[in-house]
């Protein structure tokens, strides 16, 4: 059999379906008119993107001259060339993830699943090339400190990430979820940069990237939490 | 004024609540949503609750249409959810027991010697996702883009499922139409 024959074939089975009711569609009619108000359009994505940009620079900024600007006046220009710039671009590409999942239909610019792994390897190679402190004291208690200043941060800027998003529809819930999350771990992990001034590699590699996926996972959780308490 | 122009501009009267749009978008967008969900498996009662349950959502999330992006993806990515909400819904009620004893039946359906095939059996024999695909492309005329925007996924993405899905089912229909008792149409 071939390809014409096939498109026949589902051709004439979708025609062989049977049309939906007409009561039913005069009730679905009447459901829609009994709410019906003027709504405003959604601003256009590239704006949404543009502020959840702002707000994530803002709060990594804001985070890291609060609690002092250590790790930044620590490192030398390549470390800033090679490290800012990369969290910029990622908090850019996140963005521009998490203000596609609020608008069905959206183009795809990429799973977020997919780039929070991309953010993580990424993060990796970079901090791999420009720490070379391989020492590795109090890394525990030093690193779970950082982890904790990094989520903290997440929750002030994944509060403002849902303010700017408040007007968009998930159709994915959890993959929305998990987007803002995400995003808001990078901007914990940009405070965590700017601020830190531990440059073990093993402390960076695990406990600020850490703030990432931790932030994502806990993003999709409340996420999740919301569904069900909306479906209950 | 081509037919997406037109749902457009009735799409835009909805948002500023025009009633008379709203309905003739009912009217004209629900005979292609209601056979997108009856040709997935569903049954016609669980088509008529999702085809309503779709155009709550589609209510509730008017406002996040944009006129210079294309509606169908837009419907079809909130049409999309709905039946994969309805499938674990479904899938959290039913029985293990229940659901091994449905698979078994519609394996028996298809390999049912003396049966015309026909399009159940044949989208039966392809996964969910290629299902999903086909159908909009085919069934509901979408473009490669616009499935691609309607499911999250990339254009290539979209190719390689309806590839696979064209190939699944050009290896299992001869062998379905040789079961089909002879002069009944294939």
């Amino acid at each position: 059999m071939n390809d014409p024959e096939i498109d026949r074939l589902l051709d004439r089975g979708a025609h062989a379906k049977p049309e939906p009711d007409s009561a039913l569609l005069d009730r679905v009619t009447g459901a829609i008119g009994s709410s019906l108000s003027p709504v405003r359009p959604l601003a256009p994505a590239w704006m949404l993107s543009a502020a959840l940009v702002l707000w994530c620079a803002a709060m990594a900024l804001a985070g890291g001259f609060i609690l002092k600007p250590h790790g930044v006046q620590h490192m030398d220009s390549v470390q800033r060339l090679a490290i800012f710039p990369l969290l910029g671009l990622l908090i850019s590409l996140g963005s521009a993830v998490a203000a596609s999942q609020m608008v069905p239909g959206s183009r795809r610019v990429m799973a977020p699943s997919t780039l929070a792994l991309c953010a993580c390897l990424l993060l990796a190679a970079v901090f791999g090339a420009v720490f070379p402190d391989h020492r590795l004291e109090r890394f525990v208690p030093e690193g779970l400190k950082c982890l904790t200043a990094g989520l903290a941060q997440a929750i002030p800027a994944a509060a403002g990430m849902w303010w700017i998003l408040r007007r968009g529809f998930a159709v994915d819930s959890l993959a929305a979820g998990f987007a803002q999350g995400a995003l808001a771990g990078l901007a914990g992990v940009a405070m965590l940069e700017l601020h830190c001034p531990n440059f073990e590699l093993l402390h960076i590699l695990v406990w600020h990237i850490a703030v990432l996926p931790v932030a994502g996972l806990l993003g999709m959780a409340v996420a999740r939490w919301r569904s069900a308490r909306q479906s209950a | 004024m081509g037919p997406d122009s037109d749902l457009a501009e009735l799409m835009a009267n909805y948002q500023q609540g025009d009633s008379a749009a709203a309905a003739v978008l009912v009217r004209r967008l629900s005979p292609q949503l209601h056979r997108f969900f009856l040709m997935q498996y569903v049954s016609r009662t669980h088509a008529d609750d999702l085809l309503q349950e779709t155009w709550m959502r589609i209510h509730q999330a008017r406002h996040t249409y944009r006129r210079s992006e294309p509606l169908l993806p837009w419907l079809y990515a909130i049409a999309r959810h709905v039946r994969i909400d309805h499938y674990r819904k479904q899938h959290r009620t039913q029985s293990r027991e229940e659901r091994i004893d449905e698979g078994f039946d519609i394996a028996a359906a298809s390999d049912a010697p003396g049966r015309t095939p026909d399009i159940e059996s044949l989208l039966g024999a392809l996964p969910e996702s290629q299902r999903e695909v086909l159908v909009m492309l085919k069934v509901s005329g979408m473009s490669l883009e616009e499935v691609a925007r309607a499911t999250s996924s990339s254009v290539g993405s979209v190719k390689q499922k309806a590839h696979r899905a064209y190939e699944t089912l050009r290896k299992l229909y001869p062998a379905m139409a040789a079961d089909a008792p002879k002069g009944e149409p294939a």
